[in-house]
């Protein structure tokens, strides 16, 4: 799912799909009246309670189709209903039913993009050292190879920050708003963690050290078309690198362990 | 005109006389809880990198993305480990009992809670089928999913058995647990801590009040009209959530579908070779390439996933066409979870799929389930076998649409 976006701040649209009443049974559902108990349904009610149960079935029945409609104009491509109602739609829809089910569409991705992190470490005396690139995605690869429950921070983590960053940076990686500030951080903090693990520190200095500096870049490479199509792609990489970002003393331990 | 009244009123009648489709929404119901449960306990080492306050996407960060979306999470009321703790077992043990249909209205109540919390806590965590779980946690809360296969239904037989024998059954759980979770929201609210949007706290309480009225109106041995009248709006919500349910559906593969027509790959039909070659969803290479060894194979297997996935929403009109499309696609699921690594997105798809189930193989595969756990329990020793008769009501078994 993609991130929540916080375009639309005031949050007083018509009622959910939850209507006025949830009728609910203390502690559970009870299967419906049992054939031994006397008439059950509109049949035995009384006028006021019929009206209250026409209400309820107006109520649900509108909710429904409002909400049902409200979900298909999120998902639809842009349209002459969305243009002018947008905001409506998306009021509706967010936080809680945002989806995206684009899956491998319009296209599957056909390019391995591969984030590396290199660190700049200060040693016990001093000096500063750089590391060699670490390559996170290849590990999150090895990771997942035979694996029937790939996790979560294997499969998820670093490939989305990647794309969170790329969705909130321009082409010269300047972040635009909040949520550029904070995807940097969200990934800055993940490459931190991930050279923890990898024991960068003491592989580079030999002992201990700190991360003063990191940098990051991707690699993106084509997946080579099918042995028996005709397609010739390029097989030379692409990088995109980062600027060095400095890492906060507090965090440079790499948070959780 | 007349025929029109008369189609519309039996159609009233039908969605008011009963919650339709029990066998459909209790294998949802357990389907939906199973995997999130799973899900829980397979990252319950990396929990603390997923969701928790020193995770990458540190409870600081989170803060702020949540301050502009304004999502409900209760992970957000304190930043301490011990609340993570808290709120992740708590997850799991809601999930665990809604799978089993244990007071299923509250449990679907805290198996929303739990997903909404711990996934909107962490939005760039999650894939598809965390998005599947998150809408559908919602939309259960509002069916009535423990009409069979539950341990709510096996108490209520009790009780009726109990009732035909003149005893007097009184439930002392419901309210204290109905007492207990009406102090926390109470609290929850007092100190300010609902300051998400509007929608889930007032579902939150909108389902206590509910529940408290439920039972109070159920305390006279006759059914007065004030419970008559909630048993049907009851049926009327539960029917028009399982219709949100079964359209959310469609619009997943409609959208999956009609979105990739557009797509050069699909129709060149290579597609399905590319994410079998990704780093990321490529866990048996060997298998990958076998699978993709034959570009006709590759070809049959794109355009068939597109042609399945665009038809079936109109299929719905068709019983035995719906079928036969329901079974390639829940293959087609199965084979991804492995093929693709994506086992829990598959899995949630799977539950979702089941909606669709015809009662009768629903029944056949819940008698086969029921005589394993007898044989099992019998192993295990004398244990005796609870019984569980399911009210039958031939014309409350289906869904819809012919199923």
């Amino acid at each position: 799912m993609d991130a929540y976006d916080g375009g639309s701040e005031a949050r007083h649209g018509p009622g959910g799909p939850d209507g006025p009443g949830v009728p609910a049974e203390s502690g559970g559902p009870v299967e419906p009246a049992p054939p031994t108990e006397p008439p059950a349904g509109v049949a035995a009610l009384s006028l006021p309670y019929r009206i209250g149960v026409a209400l309820a079935l107006a109520v649900v029945a509108v909710g429904v189709c409002v909400h049902v409609g409200m979900m298909f104009l999120h998902v639809a491509p842009p349209n002459t209903v969305t243009r002018e109602h947008g905001k409506a739609v998306d009021d509706w829809i967010y936080p809680e039913f945002e989806q995206n089910w684009k899956l491998f569409a319009p296209n599957p991705l056909q390019q391995n993009i591969s984030i590396q992190v290199r660190a700049e470490v200060r040693d016990g005396e001093g000096g500063t050292l750089t590391t060699g690139w670490y390559d996170l995605s290849a590990e999150d690869g090895r990771a997942i190879d035979g694996n029937l429950l790939p996790s979560h921070t294997q499969q998820n983590e670093l490939r989305r920050a990647w794309d969170f960053f790329l969705a909130t940076h321009d082409s010269e990686n300047r972040p635009v708003g909040l949520r550029g500030s904070l995807s940097e951080s969200y990934l800055r903090r993940i490459v931190v963690l991930r050279l923890d693990r990898d024991d960068a520190v003491r592989a580079a200095t030999g002992g201990v050290g700190t991360i003063e500096r990191v940098q990051v870049r991707s690699r993106t490479s084509n997946v080579p078309p099918p042995k028996w199509s005709r397609e010739k792609v390029s097989t030379t990489p692409a990088y995109r690198e980062l600027p060095w970002w400095p890492v906060p003393e507090d965090e440079a331990g790499g948070g959780v362990r | 005109m007349n025929r029109f009244s008369l189609a519309a009123s039996r159609g009233i009648a039908r969605v008011t006389e009963a919650a339709l489709g029990p066998y459909q929404t209790a294998v949802i119901r357990i389907g939906f809880s199973a995997t999130w449960l799973l899900f829980l306990l397979r990252e319950f080492p990396h929990r603390h990198e997923l969701y928790g306050p020193d995770g990458p996407w540190s409870w600081g960060l989170a803060e702020q993305l949540i301050g502009t979306n304004k999502a409900f999470t209760t992970l957000m009321w304190s930043d301490g480990g011990a609340w993570f703790e808290i709120v992740y077992l708590l997850a799991v043990l809601a999930s665990a009992l809604l799978m089993l249909g244990w007071r299923s209205r509250t449990m679907s109540v805290l198996f929303m809670v739990g997903v909404l919390s711990l996934q909107n806590r962490s939005v760039f965590m999650g894939d598809g089928g965390d998005n599947v779980l998150h809408l559908m946690s919602v939309y259960l809360v509002f069916t009535r999913c423990a009409q069979v296969w539950s341990l709510d239904a096996r108490r209520a037989a009790r009780a009726r058995a109990a009732h035909a024998r003149g005893e007097r059954v009184t439930d002392r759980t419901g309210p204290a647990l109905w007492g207990v979770l009406g102090l926390v929201l109470a609290g929850a609210t007092l100190a300010g801590r609902m300051e998400s949007d509007w929608l889930i706290p007032a579902l939150l309480w909108t389902v206590w009040v509910t529940q408290g009225l439920w039972w109070l109106t159920g305390r006279r041995a006759q059914a007065g009209e004030p419970r008559i009248m909630l048993d049907v709006v009851a049926n009327v919500v539960h029917n028009g959530a399982l219709l949100v349910i079964m359209a959310e559906a469609c619009l997943i593969y409609a959208t999956a579908g009609w979105y990739k027509i557009q797509g050069s790959r699909w129709q060149d039909g290579t597609a399905v070779y590319y994410p079998l070659h990704l780093e990321y969803f490529s866990p048996w290479p060997g298998l990958a390439d076998l699978l993709s060894a034959s570009g006709t194979m590759v070809m049959l297997v794109t355009y068939g996933t597109v042609l399945v996935q665009v038809a079936f929403p109109f299929t719905l009109f068709n019983r035995r066409v719906k079928n036969v499309l329901l079974a390639v696609m829940i293959t087609e699921h199965a084979v991804i979870a492995v093929v693709l690594g994506l086992p829990f997105f598959s899995l949630a798809m799977i539950a979702a799929d089941a909606v669709f189930l015809p009662t009768a193989f629903l029944r056949r595969m819940g008698g086969r389930a029921a005589r394993a756990r007898d044989r099992l329990l019998r192993r295990g020793g004398p244990g005796q076998v609870p019984e569980q008769q399911v009210h039958e009501r031939p014309e409350a078994t289906h869904v819809g649409f012919g199923t």
